[in-house]
């Protein structure tokens, strides 16, 4: 039930900045997305499913993820269909099963996906600081250097996240159990 | 799928030392080295108009045996520390097996790219120059390229990963991997054998590289692909030479753990981290992601102050390896009544050249001298050094372990023949090099001048040295293995 | 192994398909593309509007005739990127007028507020836009929506009290319809488009 409060406070929040996200595709790209995703995978945070769905819910979530990387897809967003197939589906196609298959995932595969994430937000850095056309026609060319920036920023935060407890092992001294806990393994 | 179902977590199957997949990886290895030495000696010969090749393929040849020596240096240095950390960790075999595929994938999207497609781009695909062939080549062939190097990545990935997760899981941490308690002076019941301080280290700045790489990867390929998405050329650039500089010395990193796993059963002395070797490969660790400047002293554009790096550290970084994994080495070897056999002759061999090679690296790492030496010969002279007779030896040396037996004898006569051969080929071959970069011969020219023949043929003789004794080495190997399995 | 796999492979197919028909065939990542190359594809009527031009007289949007229409977008108090299209533009018409080729060119304003037609007779003259071949002309306030949705023009104000916006040269063909976009720089790409049209 607190979960399920949690959830809709977060989608409730992703609602509140529909006029912002107008103005900033840092709201909308880095604020808003992860916060509708951030619903779902609390909607879904005490289910639980069986092995043989991790690997085929992960792909729907992957390429739903990929779907909105699309700087078309960015603008969309702001139509009005785009805006109900944002809030849909970032919750529910996205959080929901990546919740659900995260627990099932090898340390491998989950260290793998994160040195992707990071690898892949240096792409979108890297394009957004330096493209010579305006990759989105909804934000001004400024806008877009600032998303370019703060992906380099966000890259090398969640490296650090992830890198320090494997750098310098777990306070606590023991290692943490597999569920409900996102950033075990590598 | 099998590598799929592998990385769905499951209690792990496997603790077979591995020791199939490892041979099977420096056959492989030894093969393509074979070729690219042959892709080599058709170049030198070409360049010393012994024989006709078309400039065109040339630069073909040239990327290959660019990518092809750097991709098989990394690749037999990852089966060589894999198969030693076997006897430290347990290491699950499906995640080697699926870098192994995804490397041969890799190789086939590159083979491809350069002598289907005809990239010849180079290996370092500096941008934008793989999107500028000037009809040379299609954008699919610079891309097919690019894919080959992303697929190579994802292998080494998933191998550190691996790696990474089983030293965690086995020291707590990868700071205690790196002796930290050894340098800070604390107690430490079980201390990381020197193989595994060098696993940590290489885990870590190799991990970095590649998700560095594959940023500049992918985002080369989505400007070959939409070009009006642009990257800025001289980040590009910097992030290609971190992630190239980082991998080739991972290579020579991972190679060494065969020194020190190996040369004890000939000096009877085991090879144990203390606080100077932990402290020297802490150094390394940092050193080689702080030194690529030394890649770019002749961007005027770059900042001063990372130039003023580059060469410094150029200079420093000489000191841990030295200092640490040649003097000891040296220690080791003086001490005590060494049987020269094939492996450890290779071994004693590839530490020194290793060591001799830092210093024409130094050198050209100044930035007065690398105004004037960069562009010609003494660069590939300062890297065949290290390569040839340093992780290359590794590598043989390894291989010739690997079939040697229990009972260490002195080399028979063929062996001792194809020693001095590989010795004196290799370092003719490397000089000849370094005297052409003194005099001022290009690199990468693939029409000499009449005045620079004399060079390019006593070059091309002594790899056709090089060249025979790689594949008495290989082929000695494979009739071993064969010998000894069947 | 096959039945274990099956739904994986099955939602990757799906999953690629998707990607695929989002970005139109791997062609078309950002929006700009994507309208680039949906009116090649399905060239979209032009309704009959009329637009007011430097000298206060009303002219037609769509093609007369046998002509063709190259249209850009502007405010005329812009300081960048319109100044630079325009000269551009004027080499376009210059290369057309020796050409003796049948089209009108026309710089319609976004900001039919402050554009007025002495406003835009300031900006023509700057650009050397006679009003014989190319004219600066205006919608009717109520009529700019539709007609930036037609041409799927987004206009953004910017920071400095002035607009960012997709620019672009476009197209309506000799039937009236909206059937290419340009860059404003791509002059080569315009005549040839232009030529091999004509016949």
């Amino acid at each position: 039930m607190k979960l399920l409060g949690l959830a809709f406070l977060a989608s409730a929040e992703a609602v509140a900045l529909r006029y912002a996200v107008v103005e900033s595709p840092i709201q909308h790209v880095l604020v808003q997305m992860p916060l509708l995703v951030l619903a779902g995978v609390l909607l879904a945070w005490n289910r639980q499913i069986r092995q043989e769905w991790a690997v085929p819910l992960l792909l729907v979530a992957l390429t739903v993820f990929l779907f909105w990387m699309l700087p078309r897809n960015v603008d969309w967003a702001l139509t009005p269909t785009g805006e109900i197939a944002k809030y849909l589906s970032l919750p529910l196609l996205l959080g929901v099963p990546l919740r659900l298959s995260w627990p099932w995932l090898g340390p491998v595969l989950r260290g793998f996906l994160k040195a992707n994430a990071l690898s892949m937000l240096g792409v979108l850095g890297f394009l957004y600081t330096h493209a010579p056309v305006r990759i989105c026609n909804s934000y001004l060319v400024s806008a877009q250097k600032d998303l370019g920036m703060a992906f380099f920023y966000l890259a090398a935060g969640l490296g650090c996240l992830w890198a320090i407890p494997i750098l310098f092992g777990n306070p606590s001294g023991q290692r943490s159990n597999a569920t409900g806990c996102a950033s075990c393994g590598v | 799928m099998s590598a799929v179902s592998e990385l769905v977590a499951e209690k792990s199957i496997v603790t077979e030392p591995q020791a199939g997949a490892v041979k099977l990886t420096m056959i492989l290895s030894g093969a393509v080295f074979a070729l690219m030495m042959v892709f080599g000696l058709i170049m030198r010969a070409a360049q010393g108009q012994l024989i006709e090749v078309d400039p065109a393929l040339f630069y073909q040849l040239l990327t290959a045996h660019g990518a092809g020596m750097v991709g098989t240096a990394a690749l037999s240095g990852a089966a060589i520390m894999w198969y030693f950390c076997g006897r430290h960790i347990v290491l699950t075999a499906g995640i080697f097996w699926a870098f192994l595929a995804l490397f041969l994938l890799g190789v086939v999207l590159i083979l491809g790219s350069i002598f289907i497609g005809g990239y010849g781009g180079a290996w370092t695909f500096l941008f934008p120059l793989p999107a500028m062939s000037g009809g040379a080549w299609e954008a699919g062939a610079a891309a097919a390229f690019m894919l080959g190097y992303v697929s190579i990545g994802v292998g080494f990935l998933l191998y550190y990963l691996e790696l990474g997760r089983q030293i965690h899981a086995r020291y707590g941490s990868l700071v205690r991997a790196l002796g930290w308690n050894l340098i800070l002076g604390r107690e430490d019941k079980n201390p990381p054998p020197p193989t595994i301080v060098a696993a940590a280290a290489v885990t870590i700045f190799n991990s970095i590289g590649i998700i560095l790489g594959a940023a500049v990867l992918v985002a080369s390929l989505v400007h070959l692909l939409v070009p009006g998405f642009e990257v800025n050329a001289l980040l590009a650039k910097n992030l290609i030479y971190f992630f190239g500089h980082v991998f080739i010395n991972a290579s020579i990193y991972m190679a060494v753990t065969a020194v020190y796993e190996i040369l004890p059963e000939y000096t009877g002395k085991p090879w144990k981290s203390n606080r100077l070797f932990a402290i020297a490969w802490n150094a390394v660790l940092i050193f080689v992601m702080a030194v690529y400047w030394h890649h770019l002293l002749q961007d005027v554009v770059m900042p001063p102050w990372m130039l003023v790096v580059g060469q410094l550290v150029s200079y420093f970084s000489g000191i841990p390896l030295i200092a640490v994994t040649a003097f000891s080495t040296f220690l080791y070897v003086r001490g005590s009544k060494m049987t020269w056999d094939l492996t450890s002759s290779l071994l004693v061999l590839s530490v020194a050249g290793w060591a001799v090679g830092s210093i024409p690296a130094s050198i050209d790492g100044m930035i007065s001298v690398n105004k004037v030496m960069h562009n010609t010969m003494w660069v590939p002279g300062h890297f065949h050094t290290y390569l040839l007779l340093g992780e290359v030896a590794m590598a043989f040396g390894f291989m010739a372990w690997l079939v040697r037996g229990k009972t260490i004898a002195q080399m028979s006569g063929l062996d001792r023949v194809a020693f001095v051969t590989y010795l004196a080929g290799a370092a003719g071959f490397v000089t000849v090099f370094l005297f052409s970069g003194a005099a001022s011969i290009p690199r990468r020219w693939a029409v000499h001048y009449e005045e620079w023949l004399m060079h390019d043929r006593i070059g091309t003789l002594f790899s056709v040295l090089i060249v025979m004794t790689t594949l008495f080495f290989v082929l000695r190997f494979v009739l071993r293995l064969g010998r000894s399995n069947g | 192994m096959m039945p274990r796999a099956l739904p994986s492979v099955l939602i990757a197919s799906i999953g690629l398909g998707t990607l695929w028909h989002a970005t139109d065939g791997g062609q078309a990542f950002t929006s700009e593309a994507a309208r680039r190359l949906d009116v090649v594809r399905v060239p979209r009527p032009v309704p009959a509007l009329q637009l007011e031009d430097m000298s206060g007289q009303l002219l037609p949007l769509s093609p007369q005739g046998e002509e063709v229409v190259l249209v850009e977008f502007i405010y005329t108090v812009c300081g960048d990127i319109c100044q630079i299209a325009g000269a551009d533009f004027a080499e376009i018409r210059d290369q057309l007028e020796q050409r003796g080729e049948p089209v009108r060119m026309i710089s319609v304003s976004f900001d039919p507020k402050r554009d007025t037609p002495e406003q835009m007779t300031i900006y023509g003259e700057a650009h050397e836009a006679d009003g014989k071949m190319w004219t600066v002309a205006r919608p009717r306030p109520e009529e700019l929506p539709a007609l930036l949705k037609l041409f799927d023009v987004t206009v953004i104000p910017d920071e400095w009290g002035g607009f960012q916006h997709n620019a672009a040269i476009h197209v309506i063909n000799r039937d009236g319809r909206f059937s290419a976009v340009f860059d404003t720089d791509a002059i080569d790409a315009v005549l040839t488009h232009l030529e091999e049209h004509s016949s």
